[in-house]
């Protein structure tokens, strides 16, 4: 365990220096210096949906009209979804924040405020205004189902059971099925979830509800480790959803784990402004050698550096695994990973925990996460793989 | 509005948005507060641009520098209304220069300089800041504010009023005790450099006659090699540490630290087997050179703050000096009170230097091959 004890730490804080990172890259024009365009025809932006001046008026309307302010959020968190562009949640921030502080809020409205407080990371927000939508409105499918997504993050799965149990009196029962068996699936009846969900047939059900479901299965089948078959619910999900960089991850993620850096590569091809799968990019381009990796690394260093001078620390599982996998670094991986575990329980923080933890020669760091895996009876052959390893070098 | 539509919206979102993507729309405000006047820049993506004051006049969806070079009037009137500069008892009057355009690593900014001026020197800065604060209440400003050498940095935005920034307090002198503090944590932790040096030294005190090694008689011979070994050491570092950090030569980390490893394991080695016993000097001066290298890099990830750079860079190296120093005054006086016994000459001289070389080899191990 101690072996790299006393082992002299060159690069502290490295993070902070992609400033220096970016400087080697000045073909990126990271830190460039401003000028005057050569030509006044040089088109200088595109601009999608939703983010032109003329929306602006659309948006003040909103101000004044719920039956706006609603659909304009929802979409706008669509076009973030879609993009990967940040910025649309501040729009829909902007059109839901007058109607969010009012006294008698409505719940829909309510829901997409948790929405965003969710993918901003802040959960405790998120459950809090998800109380107040229940108590305004008990029978919610929507609240329900958000706030059983919320607690199975949290890793507090009780809580989660009861949210999808209300949620499955409201809804499609293969649904309610899902929600269940999907928590199931994290807390020792792994086997059992998953062959229930094979069960279901999506017959009638929205492209989204089918995501979700295949999502689902291949995740589980990945913790089993039938890799064929996640694969295959993969493929299905994104066949049907190209545009779900959730699955896309995870699929890569499975090809990484088999050492199919090449396949993963190419199943990321031009998803680059997605910084999650820019990740993954990075990750396969590190094994392969290749020469994108100095643009790739430049642009996650600079945008986890814009995250740190933010002040705000949502990606510390990315930024865990960038560190580890792309910038060598497992003393300072595994502080992210372990400031992560504080927020987030799922089976991949875990797995970035104690990976973060053996390469850092400190196995005992990774217990935190260990002990819930164990307590939990999470079934993953990943999780099992390592945690063999750790003890034998132990 | 459709009920099984939102739903199902909902649902693809919550499968994916816990994975959260791309940077938020972030504002680089840079600041230089001299005497009266602060002169400075506000970098805005050009899509942060369009929805403050439209850009797009065409409405194709394209922003071309036509169309931003005939904006440059709103963004400055925007500019006026939402970047508001005081000395913290009245706002001053700003002046906008030509607007450029600055290429980042997620597309292209607006680049608008200008400069303020207030009605007497500055001690204090006040800054409010609220650009977009209806478009995107999630925008932030990215202040970098330099001010007699010394370099602040806040977060601005976000509904939270003016702020102020003290330009008196800040002084040269706390990027100087920050980098010697550095220097001297960096020897302490950094073992490695003084197991090279303490290697080179470990013979000062000693003679070698006819493959054996003797006491020195007197003080003052040993106090000469050790003189002249740590200079080496300490000139010789202190020339490339000044050259990496000033950009002029960079080398990769691995290969630096891997040669820093076999560094050590020579001069150890060179304990068990003299082979070079007169003038260990030059071993040192050889390797203090890559030496510095390792400790640039160091340097290199503390960033050295804009207009006090020189004085940081001493700092560090005089930190790095004094952690040396109170080392060699600490473990010397002691050398020499031993130099005649059989547990230095014989014990710690062969079993010392042989032990630190094969930590060195571990070292060399893990940096080179691992």
């Amino acid at each position: 365990v101690s072996s790299r004890i006393g082992l002299p730490r060159i690069s502290r804080g490295k993070l902070f220096a992609c400033a220096a990172l970016l400087l080697n890259f000045v073909s990126l024009a990271a830190n460039a210096q401003p000028h005057i365009p050569g030509n006044d025809d040089t088109v200088l932006a595109e601009l999608s949906a939703g983010t032109r001046y003329s929306d602006v008026a659309a948006r003040r309307s909103a101000l004044n009209r719920v039956d706006v302010a609603i659909p304009l959020a929802q979409f706008y968190i669509q076009q973030s979804r879609l993009t990967g562009d940040l910025r649309f949640l501040g729009y829909a921030e902007a059109v839901l924040g007058g109607w969010v502080k009012q006294t008698h809020p409505n719940p829909d409205v309510l829901v997409l405020q948790a929405t965003l407080q969710q993918s901003r990371h802040d959960f405790a927000a998120s459950l809090a205004t998800l109380d107040r939508a229940l108590t305004i409105r008990p029978r919610s499918p929507q609240a329900l189902l958000i706030r059983a997504t919320v607690l199975r993050v949290l890793g507090r799965y009780l809580e989660a059971g009861a949210a999808c149990e209300h949620f499955s009196e409201l809804v499609d029962p293969r649904l309610g099925a899902l929600c269940r068996e999907g928590l199931r699936g994290l807390n020792g009846h792994l086997q059992p979830a998953y062959a229930a969900l094979t069960q279901i047939s999506p017959q009638g059900w929205l492209n989204s509800e089918k995501s979700w479901l295949y999502s689902e299965l291949g995740e589980m089948a990945v913790r089993l480790g039938r890799n064929g078959e996640a694969k295959r619910w993969f493929e299905e999900d994104l066949t049907l959803v190209p545009t779900d960089f959730y699955v896309r991850a995870a699929y890569a993620d499975l090809l990484l784990s088999e050492d199919r850096a090449a396949d993963a590569l190419q199943l990321l091809r031009g998803q680059e402004s997605f910084e999650p799968l820019l990740l993954r990019i990075a990750i396969a381009q590190r094994r392969l050698n290749d020469s994108g990796l100095a643009q790739s690394r430049s642009r996650l260093c600079a945008a986890f550096d814009a995250e740190r001078q933010r002040g705000e620390a949502v990606h510390q599982r990315e930024r865990a695994r960038y560190l580890l996998e792309v910038e060598d670094e497992p003393e300072q991986s595994l502080e992210a990973a372990l400031q992560n575990w504080t927020v987030q329980r799922e089976p991949d923080d875990a797995l970035v925990l104690m990976r973060a933890a053996k390469a850092a020669g400190k196995a005992r760091a990774a217990a935190p996460a260990r002990d819930f895996v164990l307590a939990q009876g999470q079934n993953d052959v990943r999780v099992e793989a390592l945690t063999a390893t750790m003890l034998v070098s132990r | 509005m459709n009920r099984a539509r939102v739903f199902g919206m909902l649902l693809l979102l919550l499968t994916g948005s816990l994975a959260r993507a791309h940077i938020a729309s972030n504002g680089f405000l840079k600041l230089t507060a001299d005497g009266t006047q602060v002169s400075g820049s506000l970098e805005l993506a050009i899509r942060d641009g369009e929805l403050a004051v439209g850009l797009d006049h065409d409405g194709d969806g394209k922003v071309t520098w036509r169309e931003l070079k005939a904006s440059q009037k709103s963004l400055q009137n925007y500019m006026q209304g939402h970047l508001r500069l005081g000395d913290g008892h009245a706002a001053c009057p700003m002046q906008f220069e030509p607007l450029e355009v600055n290429e980042r690593v997620d597309g292209n900014y607006l680049w608008l300089p200008f400069v303020v001026t207030c009605g007497s020197s500055l001690k204090q800065l006040s800054i409010e800041y609220s650009v977009l604060d209806a478009e995107d209440p999630s925008h932030r400003g990215l202040l970098t504010l330099i001010s007699k050498g010394t370099t602040q940095t806040a977060v601005l935005g976000g509904a939270q009023g003016a702020r102020r920034f003290d330009l008196d307090h800040v002084s040269p002198w706390s990027a100087f005790a920050e980098y010697l503090r550095a220097g001297i944590w960096h020897i302490w932790s950094g073992i490695d450099h003084l197991l090279f040096l303490l290697s080179l030294l470990l013979p000062a005190v000693l003679l070698r006659r006819q493959n054996r090694w003797e006491a020195v008689p007197i003080a003052a011979p040993a106090l000469v090699n050790i003189v002249k070994v740590v200079t080496a050491f300490t000139l010789a570092h202190s020339i490339t540490l000044s050259l990496a950090a000033f950009d002029v030569i960079r080398l990769p980390s691995r290969l630096t630290e891997s040669v820093i490893a076999a560094s050590i394991i020579i001069a150890a080695l060179n304990n068990v087997f003299p082979r070079v016993t007169e003038g260990r000097w030059r071993i040192a001066f050889a390797f203090g050179l890559l030496h510095g290298f390792g400790f640039a890099s160091v340097l290199a990830e503390m960033g050295l703050p804009q207009g006090a750079r020189l004085v940081s860079l001493v700092a560090f190296n005089l930190g790095v000096e004094a952690g040396q120093l109170a080392v060699v005054l600490a473990v010397m006086p002691l050398a020499y009170y031993l130099r005649s016994t059989n547990f230095y000459r014989r014990g710690i001289m062969p079993w010392g230097s042989t032990a630190i070389a094969c930590l060195a080899l571990f070292w060399f191990v893990q940096r080179a091959v691992l």
